[in-house]
């Protein structure tokens, strides 16, 4: 028997199940509606914990030395650099801010006027060699030499009147300059100028999921013999990082018996804590929707397995009728199919529903197509599974029944 | 009649074991859910210092520029420094304290003794009287210290585990920042959630370390950080090396106010020092005071972080759906009865004997999903102890949180019953007899 010759026996059967049929598609479409909105949640969690920084950070390692003040201390940021550097395994080293960690967010204006800000970008300021410590792509113009630098003094003393040398992102060079030609323009935060000399792939300030954490501002001073304490930044050759980590933090340390080394952490272990807390709401909101999950299969397999004890009597007057036992097994699984299917269409105006009432709350971003689908197919499969049970159970009614009564 | 029908449901749950075990599952996994994240929100927005709480005021005032753009109404949370010095002497309330946090580096007075970080708060000594702080070992520094600029440390219990092994350390010196300190007390566990006294870092922070008289600790050769800084003005940066500078706010500042006379006193009180500071030309704003007791401050604030509002709107979203599961369940299942109802009512039965057997058997199968419910939500809970935020280490269910699982249980079921009972109480008998 083909499948679509079933539909309206199928259909005349549920009408006469009226409100347990509504009950059901009801449950489904609200299952939907969460279930589709909490994956979308969820999986952009997960995706936001992928995004790189820009920087290579499987290399990368922090040593947050803090200097006591009050304190005498022989070591200088030059020497630590030194020092850091010809520790085993460290490629490069460099004082200054790492993404997920340090890095200020400041207005940027295109006038030293500073009446409109022209955006908001995080500035990341270091020693020379930080922007190949982070191990920055330059695509466009050119990257700091040593002959560009500030000095450091007259950068923090705000001695310096002209521009200092800067890098900017690609995404950030498009906000300022939309027409292209960033290269040598000159833009101010109201602290300092700066003179665009070159532009990188991607370094971002925080991982957000908003399209401007990739605009960010990189500048260099140099340093030479001043006591320093804060981030010291260390790039290890490929694969190395824990050891050389090990023994820079070992080494900066004697270095600086004034200075108490706070935190030394890989990148990865930054980007641990930075996404801890989110990925684990993400990991309440899975549970959610496995007990989700289990209700409505609880919910399916419950009904059809009482529809099916109700329908005894039937079944074996179709057995004795000569229906085979894949038909019943058929028949059921139809049902059920088109019962989800009732589901699914209105769970697709439930989800669109509770998908503007979390926009609104919670600035959530707007419900992509694929994931109804998705969430449909999820909840067939679902459905099929759960009444497979009850299903098995009425195909396996003898014809027998029907000669008895009830 | 009640024990007649209990009987009769227990009978019939019996008839359908799977029926009701589904319908009790899903009303258990839905108790489950919605209690876990009810417990977690019922912490979070809990009273930190029940018994203490309502003699606890917030005072703010308003040291901003006339014309700040984008300034909202509300004052800054925090006080600037010449307002806390000012405040704290003005001594008319019973009890004040003054207060900001930070970073010291710290080793024992020992020749061999690491240096190391350690996260302080710098407050006065009514801080520990008010906010009911216990002690193990020593006690508070006296108001004397504060005025002679004392070097005394109190410890918590964890730091004194760490340095001292967890022994009396009274009387013993630490290195605070290059200077000597010398212990004057050890306190107990007292962690109040939320850390109401201080939220510029989040409501749900860790208690500090350490304890240092708050003018000693202005004193220190010292700079990092006086705690989180709101400044207004052309340079944003103007507190960073500079904790007295104009117009930066970052101390915390708590008065204890016995009577509502006090109360009104003080109100009053902090609008008379806006205008003598406004005569002398510090302030440029008319009085703009605030005085919130610990409870409305905590309210106003919003602590309660949106991912927790979040998942239990959701969790109740789940509620909502095994209520609906539970209610298809129920109308297939008292539908199947409706030859037995028939005969009941054919015997004499009315629609409301009907409708009350089927309530309690909505009710049986609330209780029992309740009570399965119960330990899922302590599943719940034990699972988000294990979460690695801040607020998750005190998810715990109370009594009061225990009694309202159960009754949100029955509720539930019996709302979920009321419409297939009320269905079922409106089968025509006539028809059913017939049939059987």
């Amino acid at each position: 028997m083909r499948i679509h010759l079933q539909v309206r026996p199928i259909l005349a059967a549920l009408r006469s199940h009226r409100t347990a049929v509504a009950l059901l598609v009801l449950e489904i479409a609200l299952t939907m509606a969460v279930l589709g909105n909490l994956v979308f949640i969820v999986y952009g969690t997960i995706q936001r914990s992928h995004v790189p920084t820009g920087v290579v950070e499987s290399d990368i390692g922090l040593i947050q030395s803090i200097g006591v003040i009050g304190e005498s201390n022989p070591g200088t940021v030059a020497g630590n650099l030194a020092t850091l550097r010809s520790a085993p395994g460290v490629a490069d080293s460099a004082y200054g801010g790492l993404p997920l960690w340090w890095s200020n967010r400041k207005s940027l204006f295109l006038d030293p006027s500073l009446q409109h800000p022209a955006a908001q970008a995080y500035e990341f300021q270091g020693s020379q060699h930080l922007s190949t410590t982070l191990g920055m792509h330059v695509v466009r113009g050119r990257n700091f030499s040593d002959g560009d630098l500030p000095d450091v003094m007259d950068v923090f003393m705000k001695k310096t009147t002209a521009p200092l040398p800067a890098l900017l992102t690609q995404a950030l060079a498009q906000r300022l300059y939309p027409g292209g030609g960033a290269l040598g323009r000159i833009l101010y935060d109201g602290r300092y100028a700066f003179r665009v000399i070159g532009i990188v792939d991607h370094l971002r300030g925080e991982i957000t999921g908003r399209a401007d954490d990739d605009e960010a501002l990189l500048v260099e001073y140099r340093v030479g013999a001043q006591d320093m304490g804060g981030g010291y930044l260390v790039r290890s050759r490929p694969g190395q990082l824990p050891q050389a980590l090990k023994a820079a933090a070992a080494a900066l340390q004697k270095a600086n018996p004034g200075h108490v080394e706070n935190k030394v952490l890989t990148m990865a272990e930054l980007r641990e804590n930075y996404f801890r807390s989110d990925l684990a709401a993400g990991r309440m909101l899975v549970a959610i929707m496995l007990i989700l999950l289990v209700v409505t299969a609880l919910g399916v397999s419950g009904l059809a397995s009482f529809w099916v004890q109700q329908r005894r009597r039937q079944i074996g007057m179709r057995r004795a009728l000569g229906a085979t036992r894949r038909d019943i097994l058929l028949y059921f699984q139809a049902e059920n199919f088109l019962i989800v299917s009732g589901g699914v269409l209105l769970g697709v105006a439930f989800a669109y529903g509770l998908n503007l009432f979390l926009m609104h709350r919670f600035e959530l971003a707007h419900l992509p197509v694929h994931y109804l689908v998705a969430g449909a197919i999820a909840l067939w499969l679902l459905g099929q599974l759960a009444v497979l049970g009850p299903a098995l159970r009425a195909a396996a009614v003898p014809p027998v029944v029907a000669t008895r009564s009830v | 009649m009640f024990g007649y029908y209990l009987d009769l449901a227990l009978r019939s749950l019996r008839r359908h074991k799977v029926l009701g075990v589904l319908m009790m599952l899903a009303i258990a996994l839905g108790i489950g859910a919605s209690v876990t994240m009810l417990a977690v929100l019922h912490n979070l927005s809990g009273n930190p210092l029940p018994g203490r709480s309502d003699v606890l005021f917030h005072p703010q005032v308003d040291p901003r520029p006339a014309d700040l753009p984008g300034a909202s109404e509300e004052p800054p949370d925090d006080l600037a420094y010449a307002d806390a010095v000012n405040l704290y002497r003005l001594g008319i309330a019973p009890r004040r304290t003054v207060m900001s946090a930070n970073h010291l580096p710290t080793r024992r007075d020992a020749p061999d003794s690491p240096l190391a970080m350690y996260t302080d708060r710098a407050t006065t000594a009514d801080f520990f009287a008010m906010f009911g702080v216990p002690f193990l070992y020593g006690s508070a520094w006296s108001a004397q210290d504060d005025a002679s600029h004392a070097q005394v440390v109190v410890l918590s219990r964890a730091m004194n585990q760490k340095l001292f092994g967890g022994g009396n350390s009274v009387g013993e010196n630490l290195v605070i920042a290059t200077k000597t300190f010398r212990v004057a007390g050890v306190i107990g566990d007292w962690n109040p959630q939320p850390r109401f006294y201080d939220i510029d870092d989040g409501a749900f922070a860790e208690p500090e370390q350490m304890y240092l008289p708050f003018f000693t600790w202005l004193d220190l050769p010292q700079d990092y950080g006086y705690g989180p800084m709101n400044c207004w003005g052309s340079d944003p940066d103007a507190g960073d090396h500079d904790p007295k500078a104009p117009t930066c706010t970052w101390a915390q500042f708590w008065v204890e106010l016995d009577t509502p006379a006090q109360v009104d006193g003080y109100r009053s009180a902090l609008a008379q020092y806006s205008r003598q500071q406004r005569q002398l030309g510090r302030f440029q704003r008319a009085p703009n005071v605030r005085l919130r007791g610990l409870l409305d401050w905590l309210d106003h604030k919003h602590v309660i972080p949106v991912t927790v509002r979040m998942q239990t709107w959701i969790a109740f979203g789940v509620l909502l759906i095994c209520l609906v599961n539970t209610v298809g369940l129920m109308v297939a299942k008292f539908l199947r009865k409706s030859g037995e109802i028939g005969v009941r009512r054919a015997l004499g039965a009315s629609r409301r004997d009907v409708f009350a057997q089927c309530l309690v058997e909505a009710g049986v199968v609330g209780v029992a999903g309740g009570l399965l419910g119960l330990p899922l939500a302590w599943l719940g809970l034990w699972m988000v102890r294990q979460q690695p935020v801040s607020f998750a280490a005190s998810a715990h269910l109370d009594p009061s949180m225990l009694g309202a699982a159960l009754a949100l249980a029955v509720a539930a079921a019996l709302g979920a019953g009321l419409w297939p009972a009320w269905r079922a109480s409106c089968i025509a008998p006539a028809l059913q007899v017939k049939s059987l």
